[in-house]
């Protein structure tokens, strides 16, 4: 059955600003949501990339030998043991050393072991942490975890914000209605309208309009959550190339829409009521 | 006709928050079925009193009972169902103009949440007995203010209410209309029981229809002409058209009852 209010009715410009705005928020909502979500996930599979990865330094290298045994005394933990050779150290402490040839008779013996759970590091590391140094790389780039987490925050952040702005200007909106339409809600009253029949009259406006703009607002922010993501992916660096956005991400995304239309109504009962009462 | 107290006022005070008591000290009881004129000078406090009978203004001291109900302890909702047994015509008509005189009668059946087909049915008869039949589809604002006011007595009507309460419908009627007016008030009256209050200025009327008079004056109200011969006197202007649009109304109201 076609559900039309009964004497409320919108004048086109009204509408037209309502759908604007309700559109640009939308977007904005799922846009930010879109972002923490894509960053969020980044970082979870960075930490679970990183936290099975540990670098073993050696300074006393006639710990060397007894370093190996416990490797080779934890195989059924251990995926892979790769050493790093004395070129590829010199390599990578290129910029430090550079002419100071002596340094490179105190580079420390290093390994870069891959455990099979991240757990196991733990237990490695009890074990070698008398004979030798052990770093994981999740702990060497907690400073990019932690940056990403409160890019999550501040997204989050700005997503709730958009929600207040969002129920603040539907607030807005229902009350004008409901001062436009005095008269009306007078007459309702007096042919024995209870307040929520009211209210489900504003309430059937608001659906409809919130509904065409959150579906305008998600169609026009998905893309562009898209077009960010490639770019992130093309810039091949660190935590901007593991951002992306799983399907169960993208339902999350349409259940925010869903979620801005049944707030928008819930927020337009409680003003009429509001207003009703005379409060 | 008449029974229980259907309206009980008890020592009721009103006034518009400026310290100045509209009414005063206004104590009555109206039992069911009645019939009463509500008279007084303009700004006696006529339309306050009927406010307060509607609940559309709560008293600042004493205590008013509807339908044995005392309505100070009632909720908003508790007093929209009260609604669903009352009525009200205004005097300015209370007609919403961006909807048609069909639309407007058939609100208080759509607030009842009656199926559109009973809702077409009874709008049509109703608008047809109040002479309007022709203008289902018109604007109000395209009407003349007695045709208003029709449409107005008609959205009252078509809940066949157990109280209505009416300002001044017969302000903006010619003799004719008027006398139709006076004769389906009386009707509903009669077959229904509606207990009505009616307030008027027009000395004819109360001239012609000899039914108890409600006086308001110096902010109090005072009884007059009441007596057991409450059978109308003949209208003395022009005749009323045809009386077959009662039995069709009165049809009609027996199928509101039974929906």
């Amino acid at each position: 059955m076609k559900k039309t209010p009964l004497v409320f009715s919108l004048v086109r410009e009204q509408s037209i600003f309502m759908t604007i705005v309700i559109s640009i928020l939308t977007f904005l909502a799922v846009l930010a949501f879109g972002i923490a979500l894509s960053i969020g996930g980044g970082v979870v599979r960075w930490n679970n990339q990183w936290d099975k990865y540990a670098t073993v330094q050696i300074t006393n290298l006639d710990n060397t030998n007894t370093v190996k045994k416990i490797f080779s005394a934890n195989k059924d933990k251990i995926e892979s043991v790769n050493e790093i050779s004395k070129s590829e150290m010199e390599h990578m402490m290129q910029p430090w050393i550079s002419n100071g040839a002596k340094l490179t008779d105190y580079l420390p013996q290093m390994f870069e072991v891959r455990v099979k759970n991240a757990s196991d590091i733990q237990y490695l590391k009890e074990q070698i942490s008398t004979k030798a140094k052990i770093l994981t790389h999740a702990s060497a780039l907690k400073p990019s975890v932690s940056a990403g987490w409160k890019l999550v925050s501040i997204t989050g952040f700005v997503l709730i914000l958009i929600l207040v702005s969002i129920g603040v200007c539907i607030s807005y909106i229902s009350r004008n209605i409901a001062m436009l339409h005095k008269h009306e809600l007078e007459i309702l009253n007096q042919v024995g309208a209870t307040d929520s029949f009211i209210s489900k009259q504003m309430q059937i406006i608001v659906a409809k309009i919130s509904s065409l703009a959150c579906f305008i607002g998600f169609v026009v922010a998905s893309p562009i959550l898209i077009l960010i993501l490639t770019t992130a992916h093309s810039a091949r660096i660190g935590l901007l190339a593991t951002l992306t956005l799983s399907n169960s991400a993208w339902l999350a995304l349409f259940l925010l829409s869903v979620t801005i239309v049944i707030f928008s109504i819930y927020i337009t009962k409680k003003t009429t009521i509001r207003i009703l009462s005379g409060k | 006709m008449e029974g229980k107290t259907i309206i009980s006022f008890a020592n009721v005070s009103a006034n518009y928050g400026n310290g100045h008591d509209v009414l005063s000290d206004v104590s009555f009881n109206i039992s069911s079925g009645s019939f009463y004129f509500l008279t007084g000078a303009s700004g006696a406090g006529k339309t306050t009193l009927l406010r307060l009978i509607y609940q559309l203004h709560q008293p600042a001291t004493g205590q008013i009972k509807l339908f044995g109900q005392e309505c100070d302890s009632l909720s908003r909702n508790d007093i929209s169902m009260l609604r669903h047994k009352m009525a009200i015509v205004f005097q300015e008509y209370s007609l919403i103009s961006h909807m048609t005189v069909f639309e407007n009668v058939a609100l208080p059946l759509r607030v009842r949440g009656f199926p559109n087909d009973k809702i077409k049915k009874l709008v049509t008869k109703t608008l047809e007995w109040v002479g309007l039949g022709k203008y289902a589809n018109a604007y109000p604002l395209e009407l003349s203010g007695g045709q208003q006011q029709r449409v107005s007595v008609a959205r009252a009507i078509i809940i066949q209410p157990s109280i209505l309460l009416a300002d001044e419908p017969t302000g903006n009627l010619d003799d004719e209309n008027a006398s139709r007016l006076m004769e389906l008030f009386i009707q509903m009256n009669k077959v229904f029981g509606t207990t009505i209050i009616l307030a008027t200025h027009n000395q004819k009327l109360l001239e012609n229809y000899h039914f108890p008079i409600i006086m308001v004056e110096n902010h109090h109200v005072a009884f007059s002409g009441i007596n057991n011969d409450s059978e109308p006197r003949k209208w003395k202007g022009p005749k009323p058209q045809s009386h077959n649009y009662f039995s069709q109304l009165s049809k009609q109201f027996e199928d509101i009852g039974n929906a």
